[in-house]
Order: C-alpha cells, then structure tokens, then sequence
C-alpha cells in the first residue's frame, strides 16, 4: 500500500465561485498538533507534529474530516471561513478503516452562522464536481473542479489493508488538505481524502462516497464506532471453462471460487473452500465476482461493506454441485488487523533484563523494518497461513538495551519468542507474567529453536535501576493500547 | 630489568626483519622459468540455465583463468571458473597453442576443478607444480598473472589470516587464507595460482580490490580433493549436519550445569545427517571432537593452523567414511558419541541450495509451468532476493530443516504461459502444489505420474495457498499439446 501517499486535494478554479460563497458557511479549516509514538523506543511518549486539514460541517452541530487528518491529535483548533478565530475541537468519533472522523467543539458560538451540509448519492461517471479545502499556497479557501473517472473499490491507505468503494476525479493533487467535501448541485458527493503522488499517476485523486459515509454515520448512532463488518473469505474469478464444469455450472450460471475461508472470521465453518458463490442477498454474482448495484458493477464485497455488527447475510451456492443457501451472521469485525497501519493506539511493551519485547504489528514493522527472514513470513503469512491460531500475537526480542546482564544476546534481536520458562508466549501479557513468576533463572526459547538466552533472576534485579536510569526508561512495560 | 626488557624486544625485532628479508630467498628469474612451465590460461564458455524458463539457457559468457598443472597430468582450477562449462579451451602462454580440455572432477563445495587436455601430449615439456605443505600467519607467498605476451606477472603478498570461512557455494566452511597483495587488474584473472618457493600454495578465489585481500583455497582442501580423485569413488567433503551457537554466556552455562570450560550449542541439526544419525541431539553441548577439546566458540588446537574451527577437521582432515568420537554434554552428564562422517545427501534437500552443470527439472501442463523450488530459482530475483523474492519460498528453502523430514521437493506453479486451457489462471506464479488428482506431490516424477490419472476428464491441482484448487480440462490439454509447444518454441514439455 505504500505506492499511496495521502494528499490533500486542491482544484482551483473560479468558474464555481458562486457555490464557493455558500460552501464558505460550511467550511472548517484544521489545525492538529499529533503525538506519534515511536515503536523503536515505545517508552516514550513520541515526537509532536502539526498538520493542516479541512473538514465541514453536517447536520448535529458536528464536523465532517479524514481520520488521517485528526489521528494521534493531541490538541485540535478550527476555524471558520471569515473569521480568524481559533476554536478548541475534539475528536467524537473516528475510523481509520474507512478513514473519516467527527469533530465536535465546545463553544456553542462556534456553529452561529454555518449551515451543515447534505449529502446526495453516487455521482455519474463523467460528471463534473468541486472540491473544496485548503492545500498548500495560502490559508483561504480554494477550490478545484474535476470530472468522475471512475467508481471502484481502492485500497484505502490510512489503514493500508482495507479496501472500499472510491471514486476517482481527474484533478492535480496538492498535499495539505484532506477531509474537504467534493460537491455536486449544492451536495456533498465524497470526502477528498488521497492521491497518486506526482511521480507515479497525474490527475487522480481520491472520495470517499456517500455509501460509506453514510455507513459510518449510521454505525456511530448508537454513540460507539463498531467498525466494518467482513466475511474473511477470498474468492476468485471463474472464467475457466474446465473449472466451471468441474464445479458444476451450467452455461448461462455465473458464480465465483471459494478459496480460503479464514478461521476465526465470521464466515469460518460456514462456507467451505471450493463452494461456489452464486448469489448474495439475492444478487446475482458475475464470474468476476461483481454485482450489479445501483446501475454500477461492484465487487460482492460492497453487500457486506453497507452491513453492521449482527447484521446476517445470504449467500446462495454450489456445494459439490448442490444449490444450497447459507445465512452468514456477521457478528464480530474480522479480529485480525495486525497488518493495518494502528493509530490513536500507545505501543505496547515489556522491558526485562534489558531486554525489550514487543508485539509486532504493521507500525512496528515500519518503525524497525526487520531484516530477519523468519519474522517477515510470520508476519506476511499470518492470515494467510493461518499463524494466528498459534499465537494470536507475534511477540519479538525487538531490542537490546546493552548491559552486563544480556550480554550475549545481541544476535537474538527480532527473533521470535516462543516459550519463557516453559510458558508459551501467546500475547505480550505473556511475558509480562511469565517474568513476574519467581524463578532463578529465565529461559527464553524462541521459534526455531537454537540456543535459549538465560537470565539469572539475581543480574536481572541487579540490573534493573541501572537499566532503568541509563536508558532514561520512563516505564518497564506497557500492556494497555 | 626495563632495559633488558627492552633489548629483548630489540632483538626479536631484529630476528623479525631478519626474517622477513629472508623469506623471499629465491631469485626472481628462476620463478619466472619454473613456474611459467606449469601455468596454461584457461578460457571456459560457461551457460547458465534460466531457472524461470528452464527449457532455455541464458545466453553465453566467457570465464578466463590460469590453470596449474600438478601431478598425473591435471590442471587444477577453481570450480566457479567452469561451472556450467560448454566448451573449455587451455593456451600455453607463451605460444598460444591450444587444446580443448574436459572437467576431470568439479566439487562445488570446496571451490575445485581439475581438468584434462583433450590429447595428453599437449602438456609434454609442461613441469608439474608441487603442493606446498601449511603456512603461518605472516609467511610471504606469490600471486601469478600472465602478460599478453605470456610473461609471468608476479605480485607479491603476505598471509594476513588463516581461518574456516565461507566459500561460495554457501554450502559449507573449509580452510580459507587471506592473502593481502596490491594484485592488478590484468585479463584472465578469475582463477589465479600462488605459490611459494616454487611451490603452489593455494588457488587464488575471490580478491577484494578494496581491501586488498585475495581468498586462497588452501592445500589442506586441495590436497583433500585430490586423495578423494584418487580414491576408487569420489565422496568429496563429509559434513556433521548441524548448527551450533557459542557458550560464552556464563549465565547459559550456568543454568545447564556446565562446570568445564569451553563448548559449543547445537542449534540445529540436518534431518538425516552426520550427526542427526549418530544421535547428537540439539541442546547437546560438544566438548571434543576426535579428543581434541573445543572452546566456547568451537575453536580447536590444529598442528598446522593453531586455533580454527573444527569443520576444518571433520569436513577437510577427516574423509568420508570417518568415525569421529565426539565428547557431548546432555542433561548434567558427558557422553561419548561416535560419529560416521557422511557427505551430505543432496537428494534429500528440500531446497537445493546449489545447482551446476544440471539442467532444471520442469513439466508444463497445459500452460501451467511446474518446477522444484531451488536456491538458484530464488537467485533469479536478484542481489536482493532474499526480500524481493516470494517469502514463503525463501522460508522454506532458509528453513527448510524444520520441515518434516518426508516433506519431499517442494514443487510450485512458478508461471502461466497463457493458452485457452488456462483462461482465467493468467495471474497464478509461485504457489506451492500440495495434490495433483488426489495424489500428494513430492517431486516433479510424481505430478507427472499424477497428471497420468485424470479424474472424471479434468486434472484437478491442489495448491496450499489462493485459489487452493483449479481443474484443467485433460482431453484438451493433451490435444492442444503440440501447439503449446510450438507456440512458445518449448522442445519439450517436461524434463525429469
């Protein structure tokens, strides 16, 4: 995902000067200071930053924005179109896996004279829309008009891994201001929210649609963002003609391959690998695994992306060539997220003997891009082949804070740990018990096999205030996110 | 007492340079005439196999070294300079006659060739070079080069190390000098003599410009190679089939209980191997190996070397066949443990990590190209492969003693070559096959064999990742077989 940068839209361009004069009463410019934790050092709190975004204002005196844009925030003002004044806002709900957020602010003034924007529906291919925001080149409001190019599902990069309906316009991209509305006839059709950066693709640029605006509007109604619901399946096209007979479908039929079926997901003992998908919810499901919706082709994954937690849904399929129907109840979002980037999330940790372990997730990679091969495939195979339901998390010697007592233990680094005294590691809590057990010695075993690294419990207290002290160590560990 | 100290160290510097001054005793003209009777450039076309498209080899490029010729009329040479040799051509420098040669005997492992002139009277008038017997850190030694015009270039060097390192075919540790010597960038240098005293002293591998530094295969590991040549069957270099780490931690040794000095771990043990068939169990701690005891980072007293690893004493002293006592430590009490000293058996790899002069195994089935994971496949990603290449694949072949010992070859769909018989797969590389029509495949004889027993008209082919299983239909690919072939130019659609 990383071939996406997120960049904020500008499309300047006076022929919608008019509509940019009622806009301006709905615009809300971002200011956000952001504290991102470092997951080299995950004792310390991180480095401050500040950014600007754009967001709007809707209906319930809250304020539309990108999450990318208020993720990690600190301290949050906003201000309006015409008046300089800053007001203090604070983040109501957000969601990193579609990417948009809500603001609200406190001082009851700071909505006089706005008036909140509506949404409309999915515009046509073709047709032309504004975006408004506030990129870089100036403080003011700036507006940029484009055409719809096309409407597919995109990775959405803020999370890295989760893919929804986008739709792509056809207009240069300034980095600076995310989370502005894209309108069409006085509504709002999308959120700006990323782009190609200029090396790669010129005059493409990203909204987030209604459709999953409107989901996450209407999830966070009962005051709590549950986030996406997912079938944990992987299909595939069936175009071959052998394939489709040797699964059984007649000529006109079209149907897609069950390939995996991730345990632990909510379709896992429900579908089968080798069943063939041929409708859902009673749409009928084309050999590439789209369905018509909303006169648009769309992956069959867009009925489960409209759905909430304890929603059900139907599949009608072929199962050793017998029609069957399954109803898939959609309780739990899919548990196992660790290849998403996490924000608004403190690194977890347990330091012994100078040792640091931590769990490995999508930001520790990035932070320490570990060359060791062995954690590389856990870590890229751990959905794929199922690694979870031996450990539901990767837990690594990710660091040595040097000191007599670990001497030895340098070529351990980013090794996987398997078992501490006999106990398997399972999660970082984990460690964290295992070390609090009285023993006189710790034997730390890691995947693999290969030698233990021994600590003695005596040159671990020993060396506990003189590790704490030399590496300014502000906490021995974390447990809580 | 401080200045007799000090004439003390007077006197050794003095000895010091004494020697060195005396080392080079022999004259430089003499060198030149014996040893310019005993060099032949050797030009070696060598082709690879494009382990992508295995039906093909990539195209030819050229290998030029020095050869030297030692007893029983044999040209020795490092293996790297006629690895996938097509054609071999030997030139005595100073008249350029030629003769065509054959490979005698490669050994990958130790980095050694030796090679014959097509005619045998070719070498007549040609002096043999004798093997210089072991050196010290510090001795002087020659390296040779040749002038256009057949003089012989002499650089001199010094032996800057003598340890056990890798040789290049990753595939074990031998004796290895480093030579420093300011050598010149000069033509036909991949393979270079040194020498001492008119005597070869080691085949010149690898030479580092930077650094200055040339890495010499030894005459411990030649003489190795030749007594295996001359043996009735060649075994090569036996191996003990493990990993170790060191015991310097005095808390590890501690908690294992180990009061006597020195050591080493087994980390690791080869399924089926030297030390895996004699019992030695990972956990075990090796104290002595054939009653010569190891320190902590598995170093031993060597006659000749002083302290170096013990590979060089059980791949390079020892021969295969060798029963080596070996001291083990396990749960509190030493035992001794005898070990048979085997070559390891490459037939049992799961991942061959070296592959020369073999053309790659494939099958081609309607389209679908088959082939056993290797190290060379995964070499064709490049420098970096180890992190461009698919992970799941470098897993396997890195780890590939942790998987059950009757895994078998690991055999993946490595590409598709589009045909109507595939519509739909186009996008399938790299996916490892678990069954072909129900049966379970362990090496590419057995998805032939498979692909022979068609169910209900379609070969159904299982794989352990996306999309898990497809079907082709069988009628159809055996009657679109000929124009597969000829589509894509294939000579054949298998090679077992």
């Amino acid at each position: 995902m990383s071939r996406f940068h997120l960049i904020a839209f500008a499309f300047l361009c006076t022929v919608a000067a008019l509509n940019a004069v009622e806009i301006s009463k709905s615009l809300i410019r971002i200011e956000a200071t952001s504290q991102e934790p470092n997951y080299k050092t995950p004792w310390s709190p991180g480095d401050v930053s500040s950014g600007v975004g754009a967001g709007f204002v809707i209906d319930g005196k809250r304020i539309m924005t990108n999450a990318h844009v208020v993720s990690n925030a600190r301290f949050l003002t906003i201000s309006k179109e015409g008046d300089p004044n800053p007001y203090l806002a604070k983040v109501l709900h957000i969601a990193h896996d579609c990417d948009l957020a809500l603001l609200t602010v406190e001082n009851p003034a700071f909505f006089k004279g706005t008036s909140p924007l509506e949404f409309g529906g999915i515009p046509e291919i073709e047709s032309v829309v504004s975006a408004y925001g506030y990129p870089l080149g100036g403080t003011r409001l700036s507006v940029t008009r484009g055409i719809v190019s096309r409407i597919d599902f995109q990775p959405y990069s803020h999370s890295g891994m989760d893919s929804h309906l986008a739709i792509q316009i056809d207009a240069a991209i300034n980095p600076g201001n995310s989370g502005g509305p894209v309108m069409q006839n006085g509504k709002v059709v999308g959120v700006a929210f990323q782009g190609y950066s200029g090396d790669i693709a010129q005059n493409v640029g990203y909204m987030i649609p209604t459709p999953v605006i409107q989901r996450f509007l209407t999830d966070v109604k009962d005051g709590h963002y549950d986030r996406y619901v997912d079938l944990a399946v992987a299909y595939r096209n069936l175009f071959n003609p052998a394939s489709r007979r040797a699964l059984g479908l007649e000529d006109e039929t079209t149907g897609v391959q069950v390939c995996s079926v991730y345990s632990g997901g909510a379709a896992d003992g429900i579908v089968k690998p080798g069943d063939v998908i041929l409708k859902i919810d009673g749409h009928t499901v084309s050999s590439d695994g789209t369905i018509p919706l909303e006169n648009e082709a769309v992956p069959l994954d867009e009925v489960v992306e409209r759905k909430f937690k304890g929603d059900k849904v139907q599949l009608d399929i072929l199962r050793e060539r017998k029609p069957m129907t399954l109803t898939v109840p959609l309780n739990e979002p899919w548990p196992f997220k660790l290849q998403s980037n996490l924000y608004d999330e403190k690194p977890r940790f347990v330091v012994a003997g100078g040792l640091v372990f931590q769990p490995v997730d999508q930001n520790f990679m990035e932070a320490h891009e570990p060359s060791n091969q062995r954690l590389n495939y856990i870590f890229d195979y751990f959905i794929d082949d199922e690694l979870h339901t031996n450990r539901p998390e990767i837990v690594v010697l990710s660091n040595i804070l040097p000191d007599p007592v670990n001497a030895y233990a340098e070529e351990f680094r980013y090794s996987v740990v398997d078992e501490v005294n006999g106990h398997r590691i399972k999660r970082i809590e984990d460690i964290a018990a295992a070390f609090e057990e009285k023993a006189d010695y710790y034997v730390i075993k890691f995947a693999g096999g290969g030698r233990p690294i021994v600590l003695e419990r005596k040159a671990i207290e020993e060396a506990r205030s003189r590790i704490s002290e030399r590496y300014a160590l502000t906490a021995e560990k974390n447990l809580e996110k | 007492m401080k200045c007799i100290h000090l004439l003390r160290a007077v006197w050794l510097a003095l000895i010091l340079v004494l020697a060195i001054q005396s080392a080079p005793a022999e004259d430089n003209a003499s060198t030149q005439e014996s040893a310019s009777q005993s060099l032949l450039r050797v030009n070696s076309t060598n082709q690879v196999y494009d382990f992508f498209r295995p039906w093909i080899k990539k195209p030819p490029f050229s290998r030029r070294g020095i050869g030297a010729l030692i007893d029983g009329g044999r040209i020795l040479v490092t293996a790297e300079l006629v690895a996938n040799s097509t054609f071999i051509e030997l030139e005595k420098p100073a008249t350029a006659e030629k003769s065509t040669a054959t490979v005698e005997r490669v050994d990958y492992d130790c980095n050694l060739a030796v090679l014959r002139p097509a005619d045998p009277a070719f070498l007549s008038g040609m002096q043999p070079l004798a093997l210089n017997g072991p050196l010290k850190v510090g001795d002087q030694a020659t390296i040779l080069q040749l002038e256009p015009n057949g003089d012989i270039a002499q650089t001199l060097g010094r032996i800057t190390s003598i340890s056990v390192g890798s040789y290049p075919s990753e595939s074990g540790a031998f004796l290895l000098f480093k030579l420093g010597a300011p050598l010149q960038q000069r033509d036909g240098s991949f393979t270079l003599p040194a020498i001492r005293d008119g005597r070869l002293i080691g085949m010149v591998m690898r030479y580092d410009a930077r650094n200055q530094s040339a890495d010499v295969v030894p005459t411990a590991v030649i003489r190795h190679f030749l007594a295996e040549l001359d043996s009735p069957t060649y075994q090569g270099f036996a191996r003990l089939g493990m990993a170790f780490a060191p015991l310097r931690d005095p808390q590890l040794r501690s908690y294992i209980g180990l009061k006597e000095p020195g050591g080493i771990y087994v980390a690791d043990i080869t399924p089926k191997g030297s030390a895996d068939a004699a019992g030695i169990k990972k956990g075990d701690v090796i104290l002595a190996v054939d009653g010569l005891p190891l320190d902590q980072d598995g170093n031993y007293e060597d006659q000749d070397y002083g302290r170096i690893l013990f590979s060089h004493l059980t791949n390079t002293i020892k021969h295969p066949g060798a029963v080596l006592p070996l001291k083990i430590f396990r749960n509190g009490q030493t035992l001794d443990i005898p070990v048979t000293m085997e070559v390891a058996n490459k037939d049992q790899a799961i991942s061959e990590t070296h592959l020369s002069d073999e053309a790659p195994k494939y099958v081609i089935l309607g389209g679908l190209v088959f082939i056993e994971l290797s190290r060379p496949y995964l070499k064709e990603w490049g420098n970096k492969w180890a992190s461009s290449a698919p992970q799941r694949l470098v897993y396997y072949d890195a780890f590939q003693n942790e998987l059950p010992a009757d895994r078998g070859r690991i055999i993946i769909l490595s590409q598709v070559l589009p045909t109507p018989d595939t519509i739909g797969y186009e996008d399938l590389e790299n996916i490892v096959v678990t069954k072909v029509n129900g049966h379970p495949i362990k090496s590419l004889a057995d998805l032939s064999e498979a692909a022979k027993k068609p169910v209900n008209g379609f070969q159904k082919i299982e794989f352990e990742e996306d999309p898990k299983f497809l079907f082709l239909d069988a009628a159809s690919i055996q009657s679109n077989a000929d124009n597969l072939k000829k589509h894509y130019a294939l000579p054949s659609l298998e090679r077992l």
